[in-house]
């Protein structure tokens, strides 16, 4: 039950906060990209998307969003929902308010999940969205004609979820433990160019901020596991930092 | 007065061991009082106050609120205080009520709680403003509506006045002192504000470079505070300079020493000339100010 409480009280606390609005505006970034390269090279992409408009629809978002923007968006999301403590120095009142450290800690993260889980529910709506009204403009287009492919939007969406896990663990405890968020955004970002850098690596499914993208490229490559290996590990990372920013708090000598 | 709402014993810390931010400080507040916690800045106010409220690891000593161990009771305890620890803590982007709900719902208190609060504290009526457009005065008084939302029978303020403009200071001050009067509710408040404590506390307890210099109600703190400085003379022959002393200035021999009451510079240079006219030695005359003394001056001169 406490734990309820302390979910609505930190609830209440990202509304109306800059990662609020970083969610709507990471969602519908490259839907409105799509929709007006849509609209003004009808041209070409009539033609691209005449067959399986909505697959290719589907899939050329997720393309642009799972490389760099998703787990960026992850980085964001980490750093400006602590921020919110750090900046308005609110951390010692909310150590000295009568909830255990495990209710704050996990609390945190969970509001820092539904705001993820809150993107991606705004990108799935974007994406139909930019889709239906790019064929409301332009009738030659055929996404009204066709089907959505559910069953890709489903897996991308299950998947990439399940992939972004490590990341989001490991800057959920560098947001807590850094109080500078430039600091645990900067760290982040440089681990995230150098997993790009390093893609073609043999042991790169062991490296979590390229695991979005991997996601991404076993679908597309339509390899079919459940689960693939580097998503296994993006569970075990996020198991294994949770635990280690947990304890990192919990037994931390200053708080506030 | 009954057992102490709070009592510590023998707190020791230090950040990262340099030095001692605190050394063998023994708070005791009496329950129903309102406790001064007076100390010039940097005396350790506040790592006392962060420890008592779990802010900070207990590295020695021990504490216990409302008689319980507070390591063993952390929720509990926490439960029964409403605290301000420096600065407002408040969350810029939300509006004074949104920032009470977040309490409200942690400390379970009902709805209408939050206009009881705000009316206490005056600002009904600021509407959809967000705290970040709240002027400083307004910015503590919210802070200190959070503290009294869940009816605390212990508050701990830290500096509560600081920044407050003099009405401010005044309505704070005669705020802290109705909730003791008609809720009973024991207050902790530290200043580094002589004058300001005299004014409300009927406990004081002074804090200098971590150590507890004077612990007791604020008359044992007057008596103190009259007690003058005195003057220390070493002689050659110290019973005829008693002698010699006695009268005018009021001195007595005490370990081997002569004391008498010190009143200004130029007194020690009549007295010293009088014992050398005599044909006394004077190996040594210094004036004595004791340590409680120099401390007020310290946090007088701040105010």
């Amino acid at each position: 039950m406490s734990f309820i409480v302390s979910v609505q009280a930190e609830s209440i606390k990202v509304k109306r906060s800059l990662a609020f609005w970083l969610s709507i505006l990471g969602a519908g970034f490259i839907p409105v990209i799509f929709l007006l390269m849509y609209y003004f090279r009808s041209d070409v992409f009539v033609l691209k998307l005449a067959k399986d408009p909505w697959r290719n629809h589907i899939l050329h978002g997720w393309q642009a969003l799972s490389a760099f923007l998703l787990p960026m968006f992850i980085i964001l999301t980490c750093s400006l929902v602590t921020q919110i403590e750090f900046k308005n120095n609110t951390w010692k009142q909310v150590y000295s308010s009568p909830q255990t450290i495990a209710d704050i800690f996990f609390s945190k993260l969970f509001v820092i999940h539904c705001m993820i889980l809150f993107c991606f529910l705004l990108f799935n709506i974007f994406l139909l969205g930019s889709g239906l009204l790019t064929n409301f403009l332009n009738r030659k287009y055929s996404f009204f004609s066709s089907p959505v492919d559910w069953e890709i939007l489903l897996r991308m969406n299950f998947k990439s979820y399940i992939s972004i896990l490590g990341i989001s663990a490991i800057q959920y405890w560098l947001s807590l433990r850094l109080k500078n968020f430039i600091a645990s955004i900067g760290i982040g970002l440089a681990l995230l160019i150098t997993a790009l850098i390093i893609m073609d690596w043999e042991q790169i499914y062991k490296v979590p901020y390229a695991f979005p993208l991997l996601t991404f490229d076993a679908i597309f490559k339509k390899r079919h596991l459940l689960i693939e290996n580097h998503e296994w590990n993006s569970i075990l990372y996020f198991l294994a930092f949770t635990l280690l920013a947990f304890f990192d708090t919990k037994f931390r000598k200053e708080r506030g | 007065m009954n057992q102490p709402v709070i009592q510590t014993s023998n707190l020791n810390f230090s950040f990262n061991g340099s030095g001692k931010t605190l050394d063998g400080v023994s708070l005791s507040v009496p329950q129903g009082s309102i406790y001064g916690f007076l100390g010039p800045n940097g005396a350790g106010k506040t790592t006392t106050l962060r420890l008592l409220l779990g802010l900070l690891r207990l590295q020695e000593g021990s504490i216990e609120v409302f008689g319980k161990n507070f390591l063993q009771h952390r929720i509990d305890i926490l439960k029964r205080i409403g605290s301000l620890i420096e600065q407002p803590s408040l969350y810029a982007h939300l509006t004074a009520r949104e920032n009470l709900e977040i309490y409200r719902l942690i400390y379970k208190c009902h709805k209408q709680r939050i206009n009881e609060v705000l009316h206490i504290v005056g600002l009904e009526n600021t509407g959809k403003k967000k705290a970040k457009q709240f002027s400083l005065g307004m910015k503590q008084r919210l802070s200190i509506a959070i503290a009294l939302l869940n009816e605390p029978e212990l508050l701990i303020l830290d500096e509560p006045t600081n920044g407050l403009d003099p009405n401010g200071i005044i309505e704070a001050r005669e705020l802290i002192k109705k909730l003791n009067k008609e809720h009973n509710t024991t207050v902790l408040v530290s200043s580094h504000i002589l004058n300001e404590m005299e004014r409300m506390a009927t406990h004081v307890g002074i804090i200098h470079k971590g150590k507890m210099l004077f612990q007791g109600t604020l008359n044992e703190l007057q008596q103190m505070k009259s007690g003058k400085a005195s003057l220390e003379i070493e002689t050659s022959d110290n019973l005829k300079s008693v002698q010699l002393l006695q009268q005018k200035f009021g001195a007595q021999q005490q370990d081997g020493k002569i004391i008498l009451p010190f009143r200004d510079k130029a007194q020690s240079a009549v007295v010293n000339k009088l014992l050398v006219e005599n044909d006394i030695d004077v190996y040594a005359l210094h004036p004595q100010r004791n340590d409680l003394e120099q401390l007020f001056v310290d946090i007088t001169s701040y105010s």
